[in-house]
């Protein structure tokens, strides 16, 4: 049977069973998923934790056809501490980013992001990889991953590569994954410095929403007390998940008390490019940008 | 089509299935195991009506090809019985009253298991994000939070 059509009205009834399929893969290592990669010549559909993709084929918003299940490498799920960096495989899951102290520890920020996606049920499927590649601006580790310098580890056939977390989107759905790469692990360096961070996303309610807009802000602190690095990254509110470069520029070597609040957050307001949708409008996004960098920066001070 | 050899621990019996490849775990537990207990709701993740437990985890079975977990151990509301007993949180959900149409309670039954397993004694804020991906358009949750706290409260005098 083919598919004919796409679109939601055209769903099954009883889904499942009108489902078209021609092959699916299970690699147990990277050497065979590279042999996969490189020796299959037809779209390859990569599956993560598939909380997104069921959901796409189950509505028919495109064709799938073959499946490449990242399900059983092993070597995609660690969690290694090293003194500079810690590597997180893109098959990790919210649910164990969400649990484990020592994500708590160096990066709170991400830890949260990650005990707010979706329900339980799409924490313990759903994974940090699967959330950087379907790339939507509102995916609810991305701010996160931006404003604590994660790189991207890649890889293909030809070999592999590392990108700064901040080049790799390109657009709503849209990042720079070439046919046949596959995203290994994300790297986030490790600074001595003392970190004041904040998390805060937006939604019509608490579980299982797609936030509105979602705000990740991370200040490192230098001996002095003074602002050494800033970063503030915005989600939902843009075609990409946006830093707000002007914004970290304007606290650089402030002290935390001092900061200007209200500057701050006119010129985060001011930044993104919020579109209308079924989640807010423009208008209502850019309010609330305003009212969200307020409170995360009164958080950061009183940390 | 190509089928695919699956085995699977479902409530303590073993299984051998041959499957879709694009199958949802969900569409093998009710046509194959007729275990019906796991209700489509949205089939989209949003509702938990259709979760069960796969290897201690409460997962929506709407977002797992039964492929994916050729190996697991999975537990339906079906398996909370055993030799005749309800399990205590059925018990307890019975006795606060805490179903009305009855549509989302094997899920919220499985979301609440799977947490028990993990937190014999979780306090209120932990129980209500356990449930936090089930939808109940009767009960108001609170019958359902109660029923859930008395197993908590029973199994600590114990």
């Amino acid at each position: 049977m083919k598919k004919q059509s796409k679109g939601v009205k055209d769903r099954p009834r009883i889904s499942g069973k009108d489902f078209n399929q021609y092959k699916y893969f299970r690699p147990k290592s990277k050497k065979e998923l590279i042999r996969i990669i490189n020796g299959f010549q037809e779209d390859l559909t990569i599956i993560a934790g598939g909380t997104d993709l069921l959901v796409a084929n189950y509505q028919k918003l495109y064709e799938i056809k073959n499946w490449l299940d990242l399900n059983l490498l092993d070597e995609l799920k660690n969690i290694k501490m090293f003194d500079d960096k810690v590597e997180i495989g893109s098959m990790v899951t919210h649910q164990r980013l969400s649990k484990l102290d020592q994500i708590k520890e160096l990066f709170p920020v991400l830890h949260q992001a990650a005990a707010d996606v979706g329900s339980p049920q799409i924490r313990s499927r759903g994974t940090i990889g699967g959330n950087i590649v379907t790339s939507s601006p509102a995916g609810d580790l991305l701010p996160p991953l931006l404003i604590y310098d994660a790189k991207l580890k890649i890889i293909s056939g030809e070999g592999s590569r590392v990108v700064d977390a901040n080049e790799f989107f390109t657009g709503p759905k849209k990042n720079i994954l070439k046919k046949g790469e596959i995203l290994e692990k994300i790297i986030i360096p490790l600074k001595e410095d003392i970190y004041k961070g904040a998390w805060i996303k937006v939604g019509k309610r608490k579980a299982l929403i797609i936030s509105s807009i979602s705000l990740a802000l991370n200040l490192s602190m230098d001996r002095s007390n003074l602002i050494k690095k800033a970063r503030i990254c915005i989600g939902s509110a843009a075609p990409v998940p946006l830093r707000i470069k002007t914004a970290e520029q304007a606290i650089l070597k402030e002290e935390l008390t001092k900061i200007n609040i209200e500057e701050v957050a006119q010129i985060v307001s001011e930044k993104i490019s919020p579109i209308d949708d079924i989640r807010g409008t423009a208008k209502y996004r850019r309010q609330v940008a305003l009212n969200i960098t307020r409170k995360a920066l009164s958080e950061v001070m009183n940390q | 089509m190509q089928k695919v050899k699956v085995s699977l621990t479902v409530n303590r019996k073993k299984y051998n299935l041959e499957v879709d490849p694009d199958e949802r775990l969900l569409d093998s537990l009710r046509d194959r195991l007729h275990l019906t207990g796991v209700k489509e709701g949205c089939s989209i993740g949003e509702c938990g009506a259709c979760t069960v437990i796969i290897d201690g985890k409460a997962v929506n079975s709407c977002m797992v090809y039964t492929f994916q977990i050729d190996g697991s151990h999975v537990l339906t509301v079906e398996g909370l019985e055993i030799d005749g007993r309800l399990d205590p949180l059925q018990l307890s959900f019975i006795e606060h009253q805490a179903v009305q149409c009855g549509f989302c309670t094997p899920g919220m039954l499985m979301s609440a298991k799977a947490l028990l397993n993990k937190n014999p004694n979780p306090d209120k804020e932990a129980i209500k994000t356990a449930i936090e991906g089930n939808l109940c358009r009767c009960t108001g949750y609170q019958q359902i939070i109660e029923a859930i706290e008395a197993v908590v409260k029973k199994d600590g005098s114990e």
